[in-house]
């Protein structure tokens, strides 16, 4: 009879810890509560689940209903990792399939959650490449596209550091946008390339909230019109934060 | 005709960079880089033929949905680990920078005629920049909502097993 509570519970808190993963790693609301269900009735249980931006809420229901598990568990806030989201859908796959145990699927998750992101110097080059590609895009010349993909690796930069530091992540974001447009802005004070507002215009763009807007429409779409506001929000506060900072740089720099 | 390649070309490399941002799986890498430089040449290719540019985003982003759902079955990772860095090279950052300096340039205008010409000029570049950023969002996940009845890999997986789920 022990043993059962004590299943119950580790069981418990694998899901919500899977929820939690997913929810911070990028995936949409349908997908997360389709994942946990899926695995959880691979283990051989019933599930209800409650899902927000910040929050997941589990209850198992046993088959007799003498044992219940219901807890709640914060989900850190969002920070991108496509891997995890692949991972977790294989897992789930393998739990369904393959009669996965919860050992096994406890130890992919430790692996999952210890693979390596991609070396720094390759993040802060290849965004820089995709910031010369977005003034590339909107009609810059080679000399623009050299600005902005200068100022991006070092938008980038700052961004990382002030992630370190445990700003705020709007003020992360706030201090990127005036780095990156700043360094930017100084290609038009000293007349580099064509048309150097391209450039600007494009140094910030590598802060833009995809995941959250969306994400934000795919939920809305969904049904999960709360979880699908509370990602518009956010993608509009980083917007902001975003446009807040191209205010400051060009306030400083046309004075 | 040059151009339009080159905009394909860099439309991709800019959904590479996202992607690694992203930190997708490395096998996805290749796919996201076609699927982007796929997208741009929609997109791109459309307005060459004078196609507005709301309606060629939505097309554009329509087919990095569908696309997406294919290379999910192929490289078997879900659909959004494609389709999301993939439309991220159309977004309008112009629009959204002309909205802001018009924005910055309203606050410190005294004159009147001026103000109103710079007042059309950013009610127009910011209806551009929401319309597209909308028909990007919608014309993604279309396609993902209209394919999956259920999941991905369930319908195949019912037929094999008989599983209800």
């Amino acid at each position: 009879m022990g043993q059962i509570v004590e299943n119950t519970q580790t069981v418990g808190n694998t899901l919500l810890e899977v929820g939690a993963l997913l929810m911070s790693s990028g995936a949409s609301t349908h997908r997360t509560r389709v994942t946990l269900n899926r695995i959880a009735n691979g283990l051989g249980y019933e599930i209800e689940s409650l899902i927000t931006q910040r929050a997941i809420m589990l209850t198992i229901i046993e088959e007799d209903q003498k044992y219940l598990f219901s807890r709640l568990k914060r989900i850190s806030p969002l920070k991108p990792n496509f891997k995890m989201v692949s991972g977790i859908s294989h897992l789930s796959w393998n739990v369904m399939e393959e009669k996965w145990s919860l050992q096994q699927i406890n130890a992919e998750l430790d692996r999952l959650k210890s693979l390596p992101h991609y070396p720094r110097w390759v993040l802060l080059t290849t965004v820089g490449a995709a910031g010369s590609g977005f003034c590339y895009l909107f009609g810059g010349d080679p000399l623009n596209m050299l600005v902005a993909f200068v100022a991006t690796v070092i938008g980038l930069f700052v961004r990382q550091e002030a992630t370190k530091l445990k700003f705020n992540p709007y003020l992360c974001v706030f201090f990127a946008a005036f780095v990156a447009s700043f360094i930017a802005g100084l290609s038009e004070l000293f007349g580099i390339g064509s048309q150097p507002d391209k450039a600007v215009a494009t140094s910030v763009l590598f802060l833009v909230p995809g995941i959250p807007l969306i994400n934000s429409v795919t939920d809305m779409i969904d049904g999960n019109i709360q979880n699908g506001l509370v990602r518009a929000i956010n993608g509009l506060m980083i917007a902001f934060a975003i446009a807040v900072g191209l205010f400051t740089s060009r306030m400083i720099l046309n004075f | 005709m040059l151009e339009l390649l080159l905009k394909g070309f860099w439309s991709g490399i800019a959904a590479v960079g996202f992607a690694i941002l992203f930190n997708v799986p490395k096998r996805t890498l290749f796919p996201i880089g076609a699927l982007g430089a796929i997208g741009g040449l929609v997109k791109f290719g459309l307005m060459y033929f004078g196609v507005g540019i709301v309606f060629s985003s939505f097309v554009g982003a329509t087919v990095v949905g569908i696309i997406s759902i294919q290379m999910a079955h192929l490289k078997n990772s879900p659909p959004l680990v494609f389709s999301i860095p993939g439309v991220i090279p159309m977004v309008p950052g112009a629009f959204a920078y002309r909205m802001m300096l018009g924005l910055i340039a309203l606050i410190q205008l005294e004159d009147s005629d001026t103000y109103i010409q710079t007042l059309i000029d950013m009610v127009n570049n910011g209806a551009k920049m929401s319309f597209i950023l909308m028909s990007l969002a919608i014309g993604v996940s279309m396609p993902m909502l209209i394919t999956r009845k259920e999941s991905i890999k369930r319908s195949k997986f019912n037929k094999e097993k008989k599983v209800t789920v």
